[in-house]
């Protein structure tokens, strides 16, 4: 592998969302959501998304989401058809007094659905996101995705959850490996056993702590994920780094939920902004990718099916 | 007015440092030179803009990547006024700068919309939707809550057989058949299925003396079955969670545990006022069989003062709080009643209270 030292770049990653004006947006889409009864919220979480990521910037450039509520609700209904269509297979299993073949249809469809889902919401996320006018893009394949997957767990099933880990880390590297911005691409490079043992470790310190080790566990996993992360274009690299503390968790987090308890939910947005900048502000990069010279690489993608049906599911992106 | 700017133009992510401004003649446009280029021009009908903190980011609507990155507060002031005059500015944009009093009052109105409908609206909706269902919906509820509560107790068929000729005795102006279950528990309780069959512990038997208590208590849980209170809770339940859910699309997860919280105390409240309509309406029902309504108070009284660790079910769910004796000595004393003794009525009471 080759790195050249020379020329090391600087870059910064900043969040600079303000509480209250991301509160403006929540408000406007609970007002909107509430009198469209749910129909606006592909809208409602395109404002939000735009408003999110355009406050995130890098070397003080915003990010940018494309994604409009328009397509996310072509997804949307299209996620509806297919939940509606699994649902009533099942219940119809059920009617028709098999209710076990319904169940395992039904679990069989949901881990399905799952790697389709997170690989067209990839595809539609990053390909509506750019930085500079350069587009982001995912090139997973989803046959492999859905292979692999299935394989993952079935392996999990019959270990009885331990393959898990290996099966966290195997997944994240697939989709993080095939995320580009423009002509760099993302690395990462996780274990599957060393990320094993840091959960057992964890949870077993947290059980005995009585959760109190929980804020340097939710640290350590959270510099697992950043740590591992690299950029890498024509021989240059950007490494990742997380200096986050468990200090920085507790505080942002206690707060953050007094807000919300206190203000009845209200406080959402600021919970929100508070986080991500927390986030971002402790995430340091380092290297010698020069960032004037990316080219636009990615197609375009406007297909935002996968991106609903992971809302459905409520899976979150893994990133 | 003349100003600088960024420009990107989509193919590579090198920064273009250019002179921008805002024509208005022979058409609005926003014109700029890249260096060594010709002018370009872009039309003031086919640009969007993004204002974020102190830049505005201003992209084409065809060409979606390129955009130009303006910082100077004045002028992007002075483009913001021009599209506001020009009515380019759209209402989501207006509302958007409302002010944040506007929000939290906005904010306000939903919330206390939420809970009013929740507690008023909701309610109402669900007693409505009962009357669509079909009460043979109500023997479906019941049969999923035999098979899974029934297994665990012992069915007293000799002690069963007479409850039911016991009952059959009293005119109970049932909307369907009712059929009568005894349990072997030293549990003192009682409880209405919604297909008709009632279920009475002989815990609860061994705590009676008089047949007139028996009697009220039969009342008191054939209203439950009459007026489909279990198909109405579980209708209520239902709606409520629902309701929140589409409301609030993006719960996040505190918001949805205090929802949670608080529908689950609603929950109760609701079933106390069904215990309430059992009372008074299972009373009259009983006074109108000249069964003595004193019966239902002696029978509570008697609950009350057991301790609560030894009857709990019947406690927790039919909270024995003074309010309900009140109320039912209330009915009883401003309702005209005549008692009358009904020998067979005893005759089955000592035979249901015999060999224990």
């Amino acid at each position: 592998m080759e790195t050249e030292i020379t020329d090391v770049q600087s870059y910064k990653l900043d969040f600079n969302g303000k509480g209250s004006t991301f509160f403006g947006i929540v408000v406007l889409n609970w007002l909107l959501t509430a009198i469209t009864l749910s129909f606006y919220y592909p809208w409602a979480k395109a404002k939000q998304l735009q408003y999110l990521y355009s406050s995130t910037s890098l070397n003080g450039d915003n990010f940018s989401f494309h994604g409009t509520g328009k397509e996310m609700f072509k997804g949307y209904i299209k996620a509806l058809g297919l939940f509606i269509f699994i649902y009533g297979l099942t219940l119809l299993a059920v009617y028709l007094e098999e209710p076990i073949i319904g169940g395992i249809f039904f679990y069989f469809a949901i881990i399905c659905i799952i790697p389709v889902a997170i690989h067209g919401s990839y595809r539609y996320r990053f390909s509506r996101t750019s930085w500079r006018g350069i587009r982001f893009g995912y090139r997973g394949d989803r046959t492999e995705l859905f292979v692999n997957y299935f394989k993952w767990i079935f392996l999990t099933i019959i270990t009885l959850g331990i393959y898990g880990s290996w099966m966290e880390i195997s997944l994240r590297k697939y989709l993080i490996s095939n995320i580009r911005i423009g002509d760099i691409e993302f690395k990462y490079k996780g274990k599957g056993g060393e990320y094993f043992v840091l959960n057992l470790v964890g949870g077993l310190l947290t059980l005995v702590t009585l959760g109190i080790y929980s804020f340097w566990y939710y640290k350590k996993v959270f510099a697992y994920y950043v740590d591992n992360m690299s950029l890498y274009k024509e021989g240059r690299e950007i490494k990742f780094k997380s200096i986050l503390t468990a200090g920085d968790i507790f505080k942002v987090g206690m707060i953050n939920f007094l807000i919300i308890i206190f203000t009845l939910g209200l406080g959402y947005a600021w919970a929100v902004t508070r986080s991500l900048n927390l986030i971002f502000s402790k995430i340091e990069l380092e290297g010698s990718i020069d960032l004037n010279s990316i080219q636009q690489t990615e197609a375009d993608y406007n297909d935002a099916t996968g991106e609903d049906i992971s809302d459905f599911l409520n899976i979150d992106l893994v990133f | 007015m003349l100003t600088t700017g960024t420009y990107f133009d989509g193919i590579s992510s090198i920064p273009r440092h250019i002179e921008l401004c805002l024509e208005h003649l022979p058409e609005p446009v926003i014109a700029f030179l890249l260096t060594d280029e010709v002018r370009t021009k872009w039309s003031i009908d086919e640009i969007r803009i993004e204002h974020l903190g102190n830049s505005l980011e201003i992209r084409h609507k065809t060409d979606k990547l390129a955009f130009i990155k303006v910082t100077d507060e004045t002028f992007i002031q002075e483009l913001i006024d021009y599209l506001s005059k020009t009515g380019k500015i759209g209402w989501y944009h207006k509302l958007l700068h409302m002010g944040m009093k506007a929000y939290i009052a906005i904010a306000i109105c939903i919330l206390a919309g939420i809970v009013g409908g929740y507690l008023v609206f909701i309610p109402w909706v669900a007693e409505k939707a009962v009357l669509i269902i079909p009460e043979k919906y109500d023997a479906i509820l019941a049969d999923k809550y035999l098979t899974q509560y029934m297994i665990d107790n012992e069915i007293d068929s000799a002690k069963s057989l007479i409850l039911n000729k016991f009952a059959s005795q009293l005119k109970l102006e049932n909307s369907k058949p009712l059929h009568f279950t005894v349990l072997k528990s030293t549990v003192a309780n009682a409880y209405a299925l919604p297909n008709g069959n009632i279920i009475v512990y002989t815990g609860l038997l061994d705590l009676m003396t008089d047949y007139n208590e028996l009697a009220c208590l039969i009342g008191h849980e054939v209203i439950h079955v009459n007026n489909r209170h279990s198909m109405k809770m579980l209708c209520r339940n239902l709606s409520g969670y629902i309701f929140i859910s589409v409301m609030l699309s993006d719960v996040n997860g505190i918001m949805a545990i205090i929802a949670d919280n608080a529908h689950n105390l609603q929950s109760l409240s609701y079933s106390r006022k069904f215990e309430q309509e059992a009372d008074e309406q299972g009373t009259k029902l009983m006074i109108n069989n000249n069964i003595n309504p004193l019966g239902m108070t002696l029978l509570f009284s008697r609950l009350k003062s057991q301790n609560k660790a030894a009857v709990p079910a019947f406690i927790s769910t039919h909270p024995m709080t003074n309010n309900r004796i009140d109320d039912i000595n209330n009915l009883i004393k401003n309702t005209k009643h005549k008692s009358l003794y009904n020998s067979q009525l005893k005759e089955l009471f000592s035979q249901l209270k015999a060999n224990n």
